[in-house]
Formats: C-alpha cells, structure tokens, sequence
C-alpha cells in the first residue's frame, strides 16, 4: 500500500519545544462554520503540513495563525490559539506586532510593484532603521537564504515583476524572511509553479527549517510527505488525524485519513 | 545562523514602533473618512444654501411661482413657467435625436464597424463628449444659427405652412435663433454620452448568446433587436437619463442661441429661455433682493429636477452592475 | 417577396441605418472642429499671448484670461484632488462594505453630473455673500467643487482594481493599514490616480457657468485672488456676445486655444490609463 515517499529523517526528529497550541478552535463565515473545535500543537524548528480535500478548511486554519482574516468584516474565530504561551485570539492583541512574528507566503506570487531590493526592503523598514549599508546585507542574506541571490543581484533595481513566476514566488519567500520571524505559513506555495521551481522550493523549506518554525499547506500529499515532520488531515472543518508524517502516510490510525492517502477520495 | 533571528534589543524597539503605528492608522483613517464625509457635505450645502437663497421669492409668490409667465424686474414679478418650458422643451427635443443617433453609433462600433476604424471613431466620439460647451456656444451661435436661419427653417415653415396644427409648431420669422436651434446643438453635445454609455453596455452581451442566435440563422439585425438591446435594456435606460440630466443643466451652449425671451410660444422656431440661460444672463446684473431670490429659486428648481433625473439613472445603471457582476 | 428576402432587406436597411448615424455623429465632429480651426487660427499670432485684452477696436491679445485660467485651475486641482484622492482611499479601503460608502457613491455620481452653473450659486451663496466682493478665490472653490466628484470616482475604481492579494502579502510583513495603502496601493493604482487628476483638469478648463458668478471677469490684469479674476472662458463668452469685431475674433481664438488644450489633455490621460491596464 506504501507507495509514498516519506522524509528519512521524519521518524527520528524528538519533539521540540510547543510554539503553536491550537485549543478548541472553531470558524465563521457569517453564519457558515468553517471549522469545528480544532486541537493541534506545532513544534519549534519543524515543518508542520495540513493536508485534505479542496474545502476542508486546511487554508482557513492556516489564515487564523496571522489573523489575516480580520482584514474582512463577517468572518470571526472562536477558542484559542497560543503562540509561545499568549492567546493571539485575545483581544488586546497587536495585529501588526503578530505578523511580524508570523510570515504568510501565498499561493500566488504576488511581488509589489517596486524593483526587487524594494520588495526585501519593504518590510524592513516597517521596523528598523538601518543604514544603507546595513540594509544591503540585509536583503542580500535574505535572498540567499532564499536561493535568489545569484538570480537577482544582477537586477537588484529592476522591477520585480520581470522575475519569472518561480523567482517572484522566491522573491515573496525572501521578503518574508527579512523581516525575521519566527514562524512562516505557506499557504499552497507551489501550486502555482512548474516542477523546478517547485523542487526548488522545497528544498529551501528544508533548509529554513533550521531556523524557523515551518506550517505548510498543501493538496499535494507526496509534497507533504516530502518535506514535512508532522502532518495534520482535515476534513470538512474536523481535524482527523495529526502525528509525524511517516505514521501517519504509513500507519494512519483512522480510516479516512487512510483512504484519502489511498486516492479513494479527494 | 543567529542572525535571522531577533535580537531582544530588536524587539523592543520594534513595540515603540507598533505603537506608533496604531496612532498613525487612526489619524489616516479619520482624515480620508472626514474628506469622504466632505462629498455629502457638497450636495446637503448646495441643497440648503440653494434652499435658504430661493426663499423669499417663494415666500412672495407661493405656488404660482411655477406657473406664472411674467418675469418683470421692474414691477418686480416674476414667473417660473418659461424657463421651466424651456428647460423641458429643449432637452425633449435633444434626447428625440439624440437618442436614436446614440444609439445607432453604439451598435455601429460593436456590431458592424471593422476592427481598425474602431478605435479611431470611438476615440472621436468621446472627444466630442470633451469638448467645452462653450466652443458648441459659439459655433452655434456664428455658423449653425445663420445656417439654419437661411436654408433650415424657411424650408420647415414653408413644409408646414399649410398643414393645420404643424403649421403652428413650425410658425415664422425665422430667427437663426431659438428652442429648435438650442435643442439641436444639445442634441450634438448629449450623442456622445448616450453612445459612450450604450457602446459599455452592449458590449458585455454574452457571446454565447449572440452566437446561439446566429446559430438558429438570425441575420445580424435580428440579433441586435432580440437580444444585444433587450439585454442592456436597463443600462442603455440609464445613459439615456444621464444624458437627459445632461441637457437639462447645459448653460453655455443653450446662451448663446436661445434667444433669452421670457415667453412661451407655440413654435419652436421662436426664441424662448431656459433656466441655466436665464441665471446665466441676468444673474450679474440683478437688482434687488426679490430679483436674486427669483434666480435663485430657478437654480432650486434646477437642482430638484436634475437630482431626479439623475438619481433614477444612477439607479438603473446599478440595475446593470449588478448584472455583469 | 419571401419572408427570407424580406428579412435580409430588413437587415440591410436598419444596418445601413445605424452605419448612417455613425457618420452622422462624426460629421458633426468634423464640421466644429475645422469651423474652430478655421476661425481661431485666423486671430491667431504671438500678440494673444502676450498683450492683454483690449477695449474694443484696438489690437490686444488673451495674455491675462489664460494666465488666470491657468492660476484658477491649478487652484482648484491642488484644492480637489487631494479631497478626491482622500475620500476615494476611504471608500475603496477602509469602509468598503459599509453603509455609508453605498451612500456616497451614489451622491458622488449625482455631483459627477450637477448642473455647473448650481455649483457656481452654490459658491456664490457661501463665499462671495459673506465675503462681499467676488473674487478668484470663490471660482478656484467652485471650480474644485467640479473635480473632486471626477477624482473620487476614478481614485475609487482605479484601488478596486488592485488585487486583494497585494493588500494581504503586505499586512502579512506586518505593514500597518496606511502604510499598505500609501506604499503599496497606491503604487498600483498611481497610473489610474494620475489619469483621474488630468480629467478633471480637462473638464474644468472648459467650464464656463461657475465663474460667472465668483471670479467673474477683469479687463486688466490680476492674479489676486481676493479680487475678480480674469478666465479665459468667461472672456470668450463676453466678447462671443458683444457686436464688436476684433472681440469676436478673440472669442474664436480663446476658444481654439481652450479646445487644444482639452483635447491634448483627455489624450494624454488615455494613454496613460491604457499603459496601466496594460501591466
């Protein structure tokens, strides 16, 4: 039945410590719940994948983590969520000061109308003055970690938009990095990508991991199976199963996470 | 590698930061909501000085303001009717030609024009929608009134003379001047806003519905009458009452050529008077309280109208929005 | 006749029709714009833009309705567009499901297509009334009154236009909402905003009836703006009206000049808007 390539090193990794605790959470679009009392935990330094069919609330789940919901009125969430031990749900807390510790890469690239030293700069900016000198190392480290560098540093002052689709998708990672957070969601980043620069991709999620704490979105199982430790399965707003990717691709203890791993849905 | 990570010096100047930030974001969005609130501010203004400036000669006249026919600065009686006709009179006359030919030019650029002209003509027919009217003024006034004066109108008097009832619409002298003149010079200044708003609107027909009519061997006329008008029926309502909105409020163009008397007479050949061409005229020179007031109260009346008009065009043009959405 | 061949006749004749009006409106294009040339060019020659207008029977030029011209309309953009711009962000980014938007969208379209000449009672109620004296300031008002319903629409449509995802890749950094709006949206959007600002110039150099009554007109010159001002629209609507000649020709050349300018304007902000599209 294991016809899934599963992460070598997914096995042996001990938990580090909780950085995300997910409790009872549930989501409304207007009167429509999205998610029904999710409990999850994620770990520092690990990838952590939500995996399930078109509508069960995998890109919904990971839009709760930044807030990013809050920027449309009739959507609202309900439990906790804890992020190093305070409730990012709460009400006193700082939307901004929260993305700036969470990083959000998106499904489709979307580069800012600016040259690229502009878009790493960007965020930058937001929160510290820095000289130019320093500014360039800055956005020099981040598109290396971005494995951008030796693309881009040619056409630093050239407009974004002239990077091919894959290099704009890179570009988004880099300025997310810039930034330093401390963790980054990856909501489907390669779905819009050819399969070089999705491979690509993934082998810069591997090698972020070191320093971040890594939740990735996806409807491609083998990309799961891939790059992350810990996968979760929805499905329809209900968490299913969650555990470290190789049990659950190879020993799922529930009978839909198997048959949706199967192809028998989805 | 550390220093992707922050630093906890870093993170403190990063709260000051987001502090200021918070008071930032609420300045920003009380300044652009105050100059939001500005717009309401202009209409509810002119509404209330509009209001407050026309009220005495309401007070002076009452009701019969509207229907009396006397404008008289020196006994100081004046009478809404003329103008008011006038107002109606002329745009009924532009919107009769322009509607039609806006139309036309619409299906025109849509349906039959070949694909290079139709940039160009297209382009010119907005630019015709740009011109000043004032330039439709004075051209009107030195080239299409003697026109009309010396070839038109003896051939329509001379047309009708002998047929009871038309012969009193299309009566003498022919002045160059007067409603028929200023109805037609609005009539050319209001076909490029009906066609620019018609030409939107049928181009969102759906092709599949076009082609499926093609498919049962409609001709191409019968494709645009079944289905390309009906579909934009609303839309195509909607540029007509702006464009209605339009002519009823033009001052420039209608100055020049009216003929500023204030007299109601059966022929459209004769000079007669709108309200923008009466306030526009006399505004500058008006003595006396009661006067002003009485231009006023026409500019009120103006605004009524018009904000009707306009409103119930506003209306089925959303009607079209939300159709295409 | 078989019904087919009568059907194809039909087709033939409204087609010919429509084609006819097509001319129709074209022509008459044709016909005031080489009317306008013909008669501006004529009076045309360096004295219009550099003598004053004269008492009639002399020579003088437009030197100082186009001057004021110039000082009013650049008044009233710089008074307007930022009002415009202003509202347009509120409506397009904070309130954008609100109530109220609804509310000033419909009122805005309403005073896109007000009478010109309410605008300049308006005006004449509020400013020139208490201030006593007509003056430049009072048409440069008017006149912004007229561009900012122009500014508010276009700024409006053009930031409905930028996709949602940018508004959300820049929150996700961390960018507070003005800094989203000033850096990013506005950054995409500035084409369309620029286009939006040259209309409105356009309209407004044509517009006649709303200074009537606020700056009204001066023989001599004058860029004060607390006192009656030149405007080369009012100018040419004087000297259209007097029997005099030399005023006449004035009038046919104020109006090319007029005429060029808008024109050159609606093309420019055309091409601008159409560069944008195009990214």
């Amino acid at each position: 039945m294991n016809s899934i390539a599963v992460r070598a090193s997914a096995e042996t990794i001990p938990n580090t410590r909780e950085k995300l605790s997910i409790r009872d959470l549930s989501f409304y679009y207007g009167e429509s719940k999205a998610l029904h009392s999710i409990n999850l935990q994620m770990y520092e330094r690990q990838v952590s994948a939500l995996i399930g069919p078109s509508g069960c609330g995998k890109s919904t789940l990971l839009r709760i983590l930044n807030r990013i919901y809050a920027l449309y009125p009739n959507q609202r969430a309900e439990g906790e969520v804890l992020l190093d031990g305070e409730n990012i749900l709460g009400p006193g807390q700082d939307l901004n000061f929260l993305r700036a510790k969470v990083g959000m890469v998106f499904q489709k690239p979307t580069p800012f109308p600016m040259t690229i030293y502009e878009n790493i700069s960007f965020g930058v900016r937001l929160y510290e003055k820095l000289s130019r000198a320093e500014m360039d190392e800055r956005v020099e480290r981040a598109l290396t970690k971005a494995a951008l560098w030796e693309e881009a540093k040619d056409r630093l002052n050239t407009s974004a938009l002239g990077l091919s689709g894959g290099q704009q998708q890179r570009l988004c990672i880099a300025r997310t990095i810039a930034v330093k957070p401390e963790v980054i969601l990856l909501d489907e980043p390669t779905s819009a990508l050819d399969p070089i620069s999705t491979a690509k991709v993934e082998d810069l999620i591997d090698e972020l991991k070191r320093d971040f704490t890594i939740i990735i979105v996806t409807h491609n199982m083998q990309q799961a199976a891939r790059v992350a430790d810990r996968t979760a399965f929805l499905y329809l707003g209900n968490l299913i199963e969650e555990g470290p990717t190789s049990m659950m691709f190879n020993n799922p203890k529930d009978r839909r996470t198997l048959d949706y791993i199967t192809g028998r849905f989805g | 590698m550390a220093e992707l990570t922050m630093g906890t010096v870093e993170f403190a100047g990063r709260s000051n930061t987001l502090k200021r930030f918070i008071a930032t974001d609420s300045y920003f969005r009380y300044l652009t909501r105050s100059a939001a609130i500005t717009v309401l501010a202009i209409l509810f203004g002119i509404f209330v000085s509009l209001a407050v400036g026309a009220w005495p000669a309401f007070r002076t006249f009452g009701i019969d303001f509207l229907t009396a026919q006397t404008w008289n600065p020196v006994t100081e009686r004046f009478g809404a009717l003329p103008p008011i006709y006038g107002t109606i009179l002329t745009s009924l006359i532009a919107m009769l030609i322009a509607v039609p030919v806006g139309i036309g030019i619409a299906i025109f650029l849509t349906e039959l024009c070949p694909r290079l002209l139709r940039q160009p003509i297209g382009i010119a027919t907005e630019l015709l929608a740009g011109i000043p009217s004032i330039i439709y003024g004075i051209w009107g006034l030195f080239v299409f009134a003697p026109f009309l004066q010396q070839h038109v109108q003896p051939a329509l008097i001379g047309l009708f003379g002998n047929v009871p009832l038309l012969n009193q619409f299309f009566a003498g002298p022919p002045y160059g001047i007067g409603m028929l003149t200023a109805g037609l010079i609005l009539a050319i200044m209001v076909i490029p806003f009906v066609s620019s708003i018609a030409r939107d609107v049928f181009e969102t027909t759906p092709s599949v519905l076009k082609e499926s009519t093609y498919a049962l061997g409609a001709t191409k006329w019968e494709v645009i009458r079944n289905v390309v008008i009906p579909y934009g029926r609303a839309g195509v309502l909607g540029g007509v009452m702006l464009g209605l909105g339009r002519a009823l409020g033009e001052t420039m163009a209608v100055t020049f050529v009216i003929g500023n008397a204030h007299k109601i007479a059966a022929s459209v050949l004769a000079p007669g008077t709108t309200i923008s061409a009466t306030i526009a005229n006399e505004f500058t020179e008006a003595v006396g309280d009661l006067y002003t007031s009485s231009l006023i109260a026409l500019g009120f009346i103006l605004f009524v109208i018009t904000f009707i008009v306009l409103a119930i065009a506003r209306y089925m043009l959303s009607r079209l929005e939300l159709k295409t959405r | 006749m078989t019904l087919y061949s009568w059907r194809l006749l039909r087709n033939k004749i409204w087609l010919g029709l429509s084609m006819g009006a097509g001319a129709f409106g074209l022509l008459w294009l044709v016909l005031i714009l080489s009317t306008l040339v013909w008669n501006g060019i004529a009076g045309l020659n360096l004295n219009v833009f550099t003598q004053m207008t004269p008492p009639p029977g002399s020579d003088g030029g437009l030197l100082n309705p186009i001057v004021g011209s110039l000082v009013l309309t650049a008044l009233a953009v710089a008074i307007g567009t930022p009002i415009g711009i202003l509202a347009g962000t509120y409506m397009a980014e904070y309130g954008r499901y609100d109530r109220i938007t609804f509310v000033i969208r419909f009122i805005n379209d309403i005073l896109l297509s007000a009478p010109s000449i309410i605008v300049g009672l308006f005006i004449y109620e509020i400013l020139v009334v208490p201030m006593g004296h007509f003056s430049g300031f009072a048409g440069a008002v008017a006149l912004a009154v007229i561009v900012i319903p122009v500014v508010v629409r276009t700024t409006e449509d053009m930031l409905l236009l930028v996709p949602n995802q940018m508004r959300e890749a820049a929150s996700a950094l961390g960018a507070p909402k003005w800094f989203m709006i000033s850096r990013v949206v506005y950054r995409a959007a500035q084409a369309g905003i620029v286009t939006g600002a040259l209309l409105a110039v356009a309209r407004i150099s044509g517009e006649t009836a709303p200074l009537l009554f606020t700056a009204l007109n001066n023989q001599f010159w004058s860029v004060n703006l607390n006192a009656p001002m030149p405007s080369l629209p009012v100018v040419i609507f004087q000297f259209a009206l007097s029997p005099y000649e030399d005023w006449q020709r004035l009038a046919w050349t104020g109006a090319l000049i007029i005429t060029v300018a808008v024109l050159s304007l609606s093309i420019v902000a055309r091409a601008l808007a159409s560069k944008g599209v195009e990214r």
